[in-house]
């Protein structure tokens, strides 16, 4: 039996092969095409692999605190003393310079000003300022699917009431609506009925930055609910008696996965970024724990005689983003090569 | 500078000091004071522009710092570095007062024709004006005055005038009557909130935009806040001096610039490139070894009057118990905070600092001894043991508060940092209506030089108050309050009662009412057109402006 070519129906590869029999042919469903696109999309794949990485190298934190470094993250040790090359090193100068970088186990990224092993607190903002990052994209998906198909299928005055609420948020500042909900819940923290929410959580964050990008995410989303709704193939869920519920969550939510997909994935990178820089302005993650965001505002204090505070999570920073941005990319291409997603704001 | 205007900020009750005029000393005046010296302009940065520019209102040191040299009361604090700073001279008035015997009734007399800087003749009455304003303007300063006899009911609107104070414009007579004996008086007097202005300023109106014509050797001729204001030489500050004010420092140069920056470092460029002349700020500990090694000859760390310490509920568990409280002060380091300050702060273990009359040095837990304060801790086994830390978000105070957090959870506590925004830190933790306040960072710089200031708004019961209130340990201890009460009546100079001060700081010390850690110095750093040895920073005031001459 002939074996049909992976390839057949990507895109590039425009003609049937030549003398097999269309009952040969395998069936491909658009995710494996998708893969298939993605896989010869090798700078993506190459970025994808970093945020792989990078992710591994957070979830190592405990082990390397443990058998390596010997500190947790928020441990000072400011009067303390290291071996280095023989000779007893403060850890912070009595002038208040910390240790820099240097090839030795604990310390290897150098301390900051309070004693703390910066690469012990660089794993551990890791894994802080990805799951912010990614839980902050669940909520905002979640509820931007759910505006985007009941403005898009409803239509009328549900549609006017929550796009009105979506111009609303939209018309803030993200930075500044960061800010000024970080602020206002850092004392006495989130309270709505049962949902109680400690000022200092890393949940307030992460429902300020999930909320504030729900509108770049729900809009296009009911754009395209709006074209989808007028389908065939919804008017023939209609005949066969299928409730709107039933419409939404059957019909057109599928049509709409590989659009919520793509901005799933850039919108982790955008919520890293905005994360940062509400933790660089004291509005995101609470002192002593450490994310990426707040290693850069720790750090940015000593910039002359300690820069690497600094450029270590900033070049952190960059890297995860840069590799979810291009990734993310490559995944729109790959999903929908005639898609013009981005997200902006 | 921040830290300090937050220092002040928090001390709502009790506080502040001198101010302007009478300059003594002084390097750069000649010895009668009769002649103007020096000349020339200068520029001056500063991180915080300065609350108000009014002598009645302000009440930050940056503040002070300005109106030190603009507004000379009655009495002012002598212009000198190190504690020769802190003595009360006579300003306007003539002579130190003329005190009754049962302490209640102060007499003095305003010297003759003197004028403000618009020419107008400083009057006796100008003083029960100031003191009025103070009430009508809801004046910070005011509960310094509200002592005086009749100043409740002219407060309260149930009065036209103050009864406790009686001025005759003729003979230049000012008679000022206290509801009781206060050892702290003459101090209080020398506080800018008394410096006598014209009435033609707004009795109750904040007159930053607008100040007041001045007393002292500068007048202030613009000001935008907060971003600029602009000193220059009082051309009337003469008959201040002709007026016999022998102590008082003429301008050492013709203009000052004052401008708001908010970064430090570019201010420490500024004055290492010579662009700017004078930073009020401490370099930040990121440039402080650079300026110390390169420019050594046109930098020094100064003294300063404070204590930097943690506070602890006294009243709630866990720290409640007194062996808790000194666990707390076995596990400090102050080493450690000595470094977080870049190596600018002294270590201490007690309420009252240097330089302060009743200080005496003493060590009741020696340490840092993380096992004895675990062992303490063992002992006391507190029930409670989940508690909150507070500090703010200005970047030395933030690590303080995580160094201070990570101490109390190595010695067995399970606890929580809160960092909140620096311009609401002391009225948050001084509202009792917040929850949690179990333990925190806290620092005080003196108002004015006698110990009641460091005791009176922090220790006594009578400073627990629902808002605003600066006891934020909560200590409540009716004998030592007893004691701080019998020496407020006595003067310092009166018999031992600087050693009995000494003796009330042990025996809070003693039930650890507080965890102090350190004192804090500043610095004098100026570009190379200024006279470097002539410039000096005063303990009150900080650098004393009118010591500023180009070279």
């Amino acid at each position: 039996m002939t074996t049909p070519p992976d390839a057949i129906e990507a895109p590039g590869d425009p003609v049937l092969p030549v003398g097999v029999p269309a009952a040969q042919i395998r069936g491909r469903s658009p995710w494996y095409l998708a893969w298939l696109r993605l896989r010869r999309n090798k700078v993506s794949l190459a970025f994808g692999v970093l945020f792989l990485l990078i992710v591994v190298f957070c979830l190592a934190a405990p082990l390397w605190a443990d058998h390596v470094a010997h500190t947790g993250p928020n441990e000072n040790h400011i009067t303390d003393t290291v071996m280095i090359d023989g000779q007893q090193v403060d850890v912070v100068s009595p002038d208040g310079t910390p240790i820099g970088p240097g090839l030795h186990g604990r310390y290897l990224l150098g301390a900051d000003q309070n004693g703390r092993d910066v690469m012990v607190r660089l794993m551990y903002g890791g894994r802080t300022s990805i799951f912010i990052g990614v839980a902050a994209a669940v909520i905002t998906t979640v509820l931007a699917i759910l505006v985007g198909l009941l403005c898009g299928y409803y239509r009328g005055w549900i549609d006017t009431a929550l796009s009105r609420v979506m111009d609303v948020v939209w018309a803030f500042p993200v930075l500044l609506l960061g800010i000024a909900l970080g602020t206002a819940l850092a004392l006495g923290g989130l309270k709505i009925g049962a949902l109680q929410v400690a000022g200092d959580s890393l949940w307030i964050p992460i429902l300020i930055i999930g909320m504030v990008y729900v509108p770049y995410i729900a809009r296009p989303i009911r754009g395209e609910i709006l074209a989808l709704r007028e389908k065939e193939f919804v008017e023939a869920a209609v005949a066969q008696g299928k409730g709107p519920v039933r419409i939404m969550v059957g019909e057109l939510l599928p049509n709409v996965v590989s659009t919520v997909i793509v901005f799933f994935t850039l919108n982790i990178a955008n919520n890293m970024l905005l994360e940062s820089a509400l933790s660089f302005l004291g509005a995101g993650v609470r002192a002593p724990n450490a994310s990426w965001g707040t290693m850069i505002a720790d750090g940015y204090q000593t910039i002359y005689t300690a820069p690497h505070l600094t450029i270590v999570p900033g070049v952190m920073i960059v890297l995860t983003v840069l590799s979810l941005n291009v990734f993310g990319d490559g995944l729109r291409d790959a999903l929908d090569p005639r898609a013009k997603i981005r997200l902006e704001h | 500078m921040s830290k300090l205007r937050n220092a002040l900020r928090k001390v709502t009750v009790l506080s502040c000091t001198s101010a302007v005029a009478v300059f003594g000393v002084a390097a750069c005046g000649s010895d009668d004071g009769s002649e103007a010296s020096g000349g020339g302009e200068i520029n001056i940065s500063m991180t915080s522009f300065p609350d108000y520019i009014d002598p009645q209102l302000s009440y930050t040191l940056e503040g002070w710092e300005v109106l030190y040299n603009t507004y000379t009361p009655l009495l002012t604090y002598k212009h000198a570095k190190g504690e020769e700073g802190t003595s009360v001279v006579p300003g306007l008035a003539e002579e130190m007062p003329e005190i009754s015997g049962d302490g209640k009734t102060y007499k003095l007399k305003l010297r003759s024709d003197m004028k403000y800087s618009d020419g107008t003749p400083i009057k006796a009455s100008d003083f029960t004006y100031a003191i009025q304003r103070l009430f009508k303007a809801d004046s910070g300063g005011s509960v310094f005055y509200s002592g005086i006899v009749g100043a409740p009911a002219y407060a309260e609107g149930t009065a036209d005038t103050i009864s406790g104070i009686v001025t005759d414009d003729n003979t230049g007579d000012i008679t000022i009557t206290l509801d009781s004996p206060n050892g702290t008086f003459e101090n209080v007097l020398g506080l800018p909130f008394a410096a006598p202005v014209p009435p033609s300023t707004p009795l109750s109106d904040d007159a930053t935009n607008n100040p007041p014509p001045s007393s002292g050797p500068f007048m202030i001729t613009s000001v935008e806040a907060p971003q600029t204001m602009t000193l220059e030489r009082n051309p009337n500050f003469q008959s201040v001096l002709d007026a016999g004010a022998t102590e008082v420092a003429d301008a050492g140069v013709d203009k000052i610039v004052v401008t708001q920056n908010k970064s430090n470092s570019a201010q420490v460029t500024g004055v290492e490139q010579n662009t700017i002349d004078f930073m009020v700020d401490p370099p930040d500990a990121d440039r402080l070894q650079e300026v110390k090694t390169r420019f050594g000859e046109r930098f020094r760390m100064e003294e300063s009057i404070n204590t930097y310490y943690f506070w602890m509920n006294n009243q709630t568990a866990p720290f409640n118990d007194v062996r808790v409280r000194q666990a707390v002060n076995y596990a400090i380091d102050p080493e450690a905070l000595n470094r977080v300050f870049g190596g600018r702060m002294h270590p201490t273990q007690q309420v009252l600092p240097p330089g302060m009359p009743g200080y005496e040095e003493y060590k009741l837990y020696p340490g840092p001894d993380m096992n004895k304060a675990k062992a303490l801790l063992a002992e006391a086994n507190p029930a409670d043991r989940d508690i909150t830390v507070w500090t703010n978000d200005e970047p030395d105070r933030k690590r303080i508060g995580e160094y201070y957090h990570d101490v109390l959870n190595q010695m067995g506590f399970n606890a929580t940092l809160k960092v909140i925004a620096g311009d609401v830190y002391f009225t948050t933790i001084g509202n009792q209506s917040t929850p949690d306040l179990d333990t925190g960072f806290g620092n005080w710089f003196q108002d004015f030089p006698h110990p009641d200031d460091f005791f009176r708004p922090l220790l006594n019961s009578d400073a627990i108050l629902p808002t605003n209130g600066n006891n934020f340990s909560r200590a409540s201890y009716p004998e030592l309050d007893a004691k701080m009460n019998e020496l407020l009546t006595k003067q310092l100079t009166d018999g031992d009662t600087e050693a009995q001060y000494a003796a009330l700081d042990k025996a809070y010390m003693e039930q650890a009412a507080w965890a102090p850690y350190g004192n804090e110095q500043f610095t004098t750093f100026v570009s190379d057109r200024i006279d470097f040895d002539n410039a000096y920073h005063h303990l009150l005031f900080n650098q004393d402006w009118s010591a500023l001459a180009l070279k």
